[in-house]
């Protein structure tokens, strides 16, 4: 891998070159290497091409005074070989996971790897593994399923004599293409060698149908060429209930009725291991026909191949029981298999990149907040913001958290009922009021209101024609609304749902109805408010309320962490240069960190996956809400909503409602969010219908 | 459930092995709230890594809230079923949150296994195994998806064994809290596919389920209120 460095190819034509050049003779170096026999030796090694020899000739000095001429360039950092990152990636981890599981070698594949499946790409991989490996004389074992017939398959080795191929565990008579003998067959024709395969299945009914068989002699001799398998390459089972080995067939009935496999967290070989890699005996152990986990432990060369994140936790439990001396996977499985086990994964460089000139901060434990007692922080804000606005919210029955509209209830009018933890501020009680919402019910700090005060609401919103729920998509929230809206149908009230998912960055499109709710929030509330108001009926206002969802889409950053009043600790640690892409309200992480940008492409980067995600057009009129998370100030969201706009303008299209400024935002968390709905006449229309809550207001 | 019909020598044997009562429940209540309230920054510490960082504060004052329900003069009902469901109502109401529901829906669950009354302390794994019941029936989880299932069900399972096994009814309850400490452990090798981690996919590897690490607290006092931790057990 090391030959893969971006060091110059030596081409004739360049060498050409050089060679006239140093054929020139000058006596001193060429002006443009203002005497600096350092950059003027790597120049003509790097770059020329030109060998130390004929380096030392044009330079008129000793060979091995360009040699040192070429270790000082490195060392002066005049030369900086560098490494592709990815397949730097992949290095770094090999040699962690090599380290910390005592591994003889360890072969990881960059984690992309264009068309190719990962399933062919670690065949490839393990397949390199066993060529180097395999010698004349030996006895190679497989195991079997998908990943080993990858490597069968990809195994292109001939020229060795004597050598068998066996066939580790029993048969099978499921109907896969990847079954012990296809496996074994294929192995042993791609290495040109002898094929045992063992006439018995894996799994036999009872322990003396496997004494039975055993003592037929045909499968006895082929089980004893077990005993002489000096290599073996073996796949890793997942037992999640998706995993290839619940799917085959391999065991009739499925290991998970089986009360003793319950500690085992993955399979090796068609036997169980729990998390620290020992054996897990349960019944079927009697009746597998097949290599024994003490065996296979004492195979000379172990090549373990597995991949992907499912594998997790029985690939750690397999090198943890010392089942590999090999193991061949992927980079970003081998990075989770290293994290899992509490090593950190930091490339190894970090420590020889360059020292930045800032001097370092020291970090701060405490954040400093305006507080009274910590657990009094909601009821407390809250009580503020009923003293602040008594003209537009009351508590219902002099609860602080159950609040509604001081509107006059109007018979027939389909209530709406928001809500959510508190720390969102000014989501959700700043969005009740004439034209929006009819009550509230706050929770702790980010967490759900219970389900009787979302009932309280409830009741207090339903004049008769129905209410709407609308939150966002959490499973607190869920789980807490769904047992009030239980309850209200108790009470013979109508409650229609609807989750708001704008959050494009918590999951793809095709999954769009398990995304998060975030500011797109606040559309949605303002549209089926104005449906609400209009006394449209419950189907309609659902619809609407449906229709602004499906249109709304959001994106946010995070430079800082938030901190919770109760700890005044940040909830999670980001880097000085770091941003969190796609972070959630709640500090959750995002789909990315990494390094901060300047605004301009910090925006780019959300308008780029907001316009893709909702098909902008030249022509298309949107609404733009730019909102902070809590603590960055209206002059950076101003700066934003800027390039959003000139973003808008290249596209042809234009924000024709624009808000700017604190709407939902998740504490102290320092970061933004950008919300872009799509509008047609009717969206617009009631976006403009009058409302008066104390964070948003119209007419 | 066979009937609960006992007198004379069994109730006595009953009696000095001791029971899921009001008395226990007491006791139950105000170790586990102890104990969570002890951890309540590192539980929100936890959760801030992979979640929204209210777990600490969301187990910590639930709990409380339920052993304000047992502490000192207040009126405990005499049947333990009923104080189950006072309980979870107390639970919901204080917390909301995703907990909320979660251990409410436990606790009334937990309910109807004492709906006989008292249940003697060697039928313990029935109790628990109600309340992890009530956690996977309202949270749709199974094992292995980096939930506080998987540190109930290792729990209840240890429990059920230690006592087949023939060990007393405090080694089964102390077994049982220290295989919920391992299941915690082991969430930090998983991939969460439920609640808000869910979101991270492998980005939560190498960290604990702040609901599995709670829920390995309540376990350890609810063995507490059993009985003194044998020499040997957990850590």
């Amino acid at each position: 891998m090391a030959g893969s460095a971006t060091r110059r190819q030596k081409t004739g034509t360049t060498r050409g070159r050089g060679a006239q050049s140093a054929a020139a003779g000058q006596a001193g170096p060429p002006l443009r290497f203002n005497d600096d026999p350092l950059l003027w030796a790597s120049w003509l090694y790097y770059e020329e091409g030109l060998t130390q020899g004929e380096i030392a000739e044009a330079m008129n000095v000793s060979r091995p005074t360009v040699n040192s001429y070429l270790a000082d360039a490195r060392a002066a950092g005049i030369v900086n070989i560098s490494i592709a990152a990815e397949r730097f990636k992949s290095l770094s981890v090999a040699r962690q996971l090599q380290e910390h599981f005592g591994l003889e070698e360890c072969l990881v594949i960059p984690g992309e790897g264009g068309a190719r499946s990962l399933i062919d790409r670690l065949g490839a991989a393990g397949a390199q593994a066993l060529e180097r490996l395999v010698h004349s004389g030996d006895t190679v074992g497989i195991t079997w399923g998908r990943t080993m017939l990858a490597v069968a398959r990809a195994v292109r080795r001939s020229g060795l004599s004597d050598l068998r191929v066996v066939q580790a565990t029993g048969g099978t008579t499921a109907v896969i293409p990847y079954t012990p003998e296809a496996c074994a067959t294929q192995l042993a024709e791609s290495l040109g060698a002898r094929c045992i395969s063992i006439s018995a299945p894996a799994i036999v009914s009872s322990a003396q149908a496997r004494r039975i068989l055993l003592a037929e002699p045909v499968v006895s001799e082929q089980i004893s060429a077990l005993d002489a398998v000096n290599r073996i390459v073996f796949g890793i089972s997942s037992l999640r209930p998706d995993s290839t080995i619940h799917q085959s067939g391999f065991f009739e009935n499925s290991v998970e009725q089986h009360d003793h496999y319950r500690r085992a967290v993955g399979s090796v070989a068609g036997r169980f291991i729990d998390a620290h890699g020992s054996p897990v005996e349960g019944p079927l152990g009697d009746r597998t026909i097949g290599i024994g986990l003490d065996r296979l432990r004492k195979v000379r060369t172990r090549i373990a191949v597995a991949g992907g994140y499912d594998k997790v936790p029985a690939m750690l439990a397999a090198l943890r029981g010392g089942y590999a001396s090999i193991l061949v996977t992927d980079a970003a499985t081998g990075e989770g298999i290293l994290r899992a086990d509490g090593v950190q994964t930091s490339a190894p460089s970090a420590a020889r990149r360059a020292r930045t000139d800032r001097p370092e901060i020291a970090p701060r434990t405490v954040i400093k907040k305006f507080l009274n007692a910590p657990r009094d922080a909601v009821s407390e804000s809250l009580d503020g913001a009923l003293r602040a606005f008594p003209e537009v919210i009351e508590p219902i029955d002099g609860s602080l958290r159950a609040i509604r509209s001081c509107a006059a209830p109007r018979e027939g009018k389909v209530g709406l009922v928001i809500g959510g933890g508190a720390g969102h501020e000014p989501c959700f009680l700043g969005y009740v009021g004439k034209g929006l919402a009819d009550a509230v019910a706050v929770g702790n700090v980010f967490a759900s209101p219970p389900p009787d005060r979302v009932l309280t609401c409830t009741r207090a919103a339903s004049a008769g024609a129905g209410v709407l729920y609308i939150y966002g998509n959490y499973t607190g929230d869920v789980m807490n609304f769904e047992m009030a809206a239980e309850m209200a149908a108790a009470d013979g009230i109508d409650v229609r749902t609807i989750l708001t998912t704008d959050d494009v960055a918590s999951s793809p499109p095709e999954q769009r109805q398990g995304r998060r709710g975030t500011a797109g929030n606040v559309f949605v509330f303002k549209v089926a408010g104005a449906a609400c108001d209009r006394m449209y009926g419950l189907d309609e206002c659902e619809r609407l309320a449906r229709k602004a969802n499906g249109a709304t889409f959001t994106m946010g950053i995070g430079l800082e962490s938030c901190s919770l009043p109760e700890t005044q600790r940040p909830s999670f640690q980001i880097g000085a240069d770091e941003m969190e892409v796609g972070i959630g309200i709640h500090g959750e992480p995002g789909v990315l960190r990494t390094g901060i940008t300047a605004a301009d492409l910090a925006v780019d980067h959300i308008c780029d996956r907001l316009f893709s995600e909702m098909n902008l057009s030249a022509g298309d009129r949107v609404a733009l809400l730019v909102n902070s998370l809590g603590g960055t100030p209206m002059m950076e969201l101003l700066i934003m909503a800027r390039r959003v706009h000139e973003r808008l303008s290249a596209r042809r299209a234009v924000a024709v409602r624009n808000l700017v400024g604190h709407y939902c935002t998740s504490l102290d968390m320092v970061g933004a969010s950008i919300t872009l709905m799509k509008l047609d006449d009717e969206l617009l229309d009631l976006l403009d219908h009058p409302c008066a809550g104390f964070a948003l207001s119209v007419g | 459930m066979p009937p609960r019909l006992v007198g004379g020598a069994d109730l006595a044997h009953e009696m000095a092995m001791g029971r899921i009562d009001t008395d226990f429940l007491a006791r139950f209540f105000q170790a586990a709230a102890a104990r969570l309230d002890a951890q309540r920054d590192e539980l929100c510490h936890l959760d801030g890594e992979i979640g929204d960082g209210d777990h600490g504060s969301s187990m910590a004052n639930g709990f409380a809230a339920v052993a304000a329900l047992v502490r000192g003069g207040r009126h405990v009902p005499e049947d333990p079923a009923a104080l189950m469901r006072e309980a979870a109502a107390a639970f919901l109401g204080d917390v909301g949150a995703t907990v909320g529901p979660l251990y409410a829906t436990a606790m009334l669950d937990a309910a109807k296994a004492l709906d006989r009354g008292p249940l003697p302390l060697d039928r313990s794994p029935e109790f628990l195994a109600a309340m992890a019941g009530g956690i996977a029936r309202r949270g749709k989880a199974g094992p292995g998806d980096k939930t506080m299932l998987d540190a109930w069900l290792p729990a209840v399972h240890a429990a059920e064994l230690a006592l087949r096994e023939g060990a007393s009814v405090s080694e089964a309850a102390w077994r049982a809290a220290a295989s919920a400490r391992a299941g915690a452990e082991a969430t930090a090798t998983m991939i969460a596919s439920r609640g808000r981690a869910a979101r991270l996919k492998e980005r939560s590897l190498g960290h604990r389920d702040p609901g599995a690490v709670s829920a390995a607290l309540i376990l350890e006092g609810f063995a507490e209120a059993v009985g003194p931790r044998p020499a040997g057990i957990g850590a």
